[in-house]
């Protein structure tokens, strides 16, 4: 299968003065296949955030390439078309949503598109049933919550068609019960097909991920599924970032000479594990 | 407390004007505006009370709340009245002093109040029976065939369409931040004009920061969603002039023929 998504020694500098120059990323290359869900870790100013950026062609690359479904991001006649293959959700709910009207909003992706009014009407259908908001569709956006907001921004997305989604950190601003509606959507999406990109520090939303990467100082220092990135405690310790808990809980069971498996990563594993000790 | 804020005057209840098509409504409003400075004679008048009464009793927007829209420009209602009825050269009927009234003041006075009064009865009309999202898609419409003459029509829908958006979600900013500043000691209320005036500036500079924030993120979500301006940009919702709008017409061209012939004559 082709790659969906991929940076070659990709490198980012945030222009600023001579000496102020801060390279955001550097040399970094990643590939995502079709289909797959990848999750972005690491903490804040690690360059996550820019190289959704840089994925998207809101930011262009100073060095190395970035392709788009074997589009380069640099050429800007491919621009409109890796934007509408590759969509974005970002961090703020309320500063993404530009129209008065939740429908009205979803629409306004494939209206830039040029699309034809009745198809339109189909598409933003099918787009808000699929994040569940239909019932909402002639709703002022203020009058919704955070995770709702959050799920029309979505809508907005797939009402577009896109083949890949990037997260970038979507459920930062929320509350725990719209950080699932989110995380559940994500999911959802994934099974149908869209390779999802979701950037985040909530360890708990890549432990769902095919795979995840862990970001540090504009390069990627660990890579793997996340049972194999998650058991090295230590390492992500070292450069502060958490484990999910309950991963955390079997890695200090370990130290105190409970045997447990090493690469627990849910409540339902952990329950598991500790009843086969009785 | 903020959170359920109307903006501008609309007036939600289900009449045949609200649901009349807003370029027609807007159109309509500017006819009528004209319309009322053709005006001249009593007969003209007792035409208008009879249009803009059928107008209100149509729309189901109770007389009283129209007549509340008034209240804010009552002084330059007075203001014209008097001006008018002093200041008119004719035949007097009235001298006292320095005050002289005429026929012809007391004619031009009575028509110039009632000039306004409609005006503003009757433009009211328009947005307490078009919602605001109606009336920013009505202009848009409108203004597109003046696109070739440089208007930006799409523009100025966009930035009015925003700025409704984001009115709420500022007007929420603003109640945090006050609450956060009154939490740290902050005194909005008391005070002389000065000093209040004073006490909003922490408050407006972190809301302006907050804005300007705001629309850098949104000018990169609307990137983001392949937003390049006006040009191929297709709508949802397409207007479409139903049976009930040509009546309408026939209804606001009848009306605006007889006043004109009523001049002439």
């Amino acid at each position: 299968m082709s790659n969906m998504v991929e940076t070659k020694e990709l490198i980012f500098e945030y222009s600023g003065n001579e000496d102020e120059r801060v390279t955001a990323v550097k040399k970094l290359s990643l590939s995502v296949k079709k289909g797959e869900f990848v999750a972005v870790i690491g903490h804040n100013g690690s360059g996550k955030s820019t190289l959704a950026k840089l994925i998207n062609g809101i930011l262009v690359p100073s060095g190395g390439k970035v392709f788009v479904d074997s589009m380069d991001t640099v050429n800007a006649e491919n621009i409109w078309n890796i934007r509408q293959k590759a969509g974005m959700v970002f961090q703020n709910p309320d500063n993404q949503i530009v129209a008065t009207i939740v429908e009205e909003d979803v629409a306004f992706g494939p209206e830039n598109l040029g699309i034809k009014p009745e198809e339109i009407r189909e598409r933003v259908d099918d787009a808000l049933n699929a994040v569940g908001m239909y019932e909402f569709r002639g709703k002022p956006p203020h009058l919704l919550s955070g995770g709702q907001k959050q799920r029309i921004a979505i809508a907005g997305v797939l009402a577009m068609k896109p083949e890949c989604i990037i997260f970038d950190e979507p459920t930062a601003m929320l509350d725990p019960s719209g950080r699932k509606e989110v995380m559940e959507a994500i999911l959802r999406l994934n099974k149908e097909g869209i390779t999802i990109i979701h950037i985040t520090h909530f360890m708990d939303e890549a432990v769902n991920a095919h795979r995840v990467v862990v970001m540090e100082d504009g390069n990627i220092i660990l890579e793997g599924n996340p049972k194999e990135v998650f058991s090295k405690v230590d390492k992500l310790k070292a450069i502060g970032l958490d484990v999910p808990q309950v991963t955390l809980l079997s890695n200090d069971l370990n130290k105190e000479g409970i045997k447990l498996s090493k690469d627990i990563l849910t409540v339902d594993e952990m329950v598991n594990e500790l009843c086969q000790l009785l | 407390m903020l959170r359920d804020i109307t903006i501008g005057q609309y007036y939600p209840v289900k009449s045949v004007i609200h649901r009349l098509d807003p370029r027609l409504k807007i159109l309509a409003s500017f006819v009528y505006i004209i319309a009322l400075f053709i005006v001249k004679n009593i007969q003209s008048y007792i035409m208008v009370i009879g249009y803009i009464s059928l107008m209100i009793l149509l729309s189901k927007v109770p007389l009283k709340y129209i007549l509340k829209g008034l209240r804010p420009i009552l002084i330059i209602i007075v203001l014209t009245f008097g001006i008018n009825i002093f200041m008119t050269q004719g035949e007097v009927v009235f001298q006292r002093g320095f005050i002289t009234i005429t026929r012809e003041g007391i004619e031009m006075a009575v028509f110039m109040a009632l000039r306004l009064i409609f005006l503003i009865i009757g433009t009211s009309l328009l947005t307490l029976t078009t919602s605001p999202i109606q009336l920013t898609d009505g202009i848009e419409r409108i203004l597109n065939p003046f696109k070739r003459l440089g208007v930006p029509a799409h523009e100025l829908a966009m930035m009015m369409t925003i700025a409704l958006r984001f009115i709420p979600t500022l007007l929420e900013e603003t109640d945090k931040i006050m609450k956060a500043q009154m939490a740290r000691g902050a005194d909005f209320e008391s005070g002389n004009l000065m000093k209040r005036a004073k006490s909003l500036i922490p408050l407006l500079v972190p809301l302006f920061i907050g804005a300007f924030r705001r629309a850098d993120d949104l000018a990169m979500a609307m990137e983001a969603r392949c937003y390049r301006g006006g040009e191929n940009r297709t709508r949802m919702k397409q207007l479409k002039y139903h049976s009930r709008d040509y009546i309408a017409a026939i209804v606001i061209l009848g009306f605006v023929v007889s006043i004109v012939v009523m001049r002439i004559l």
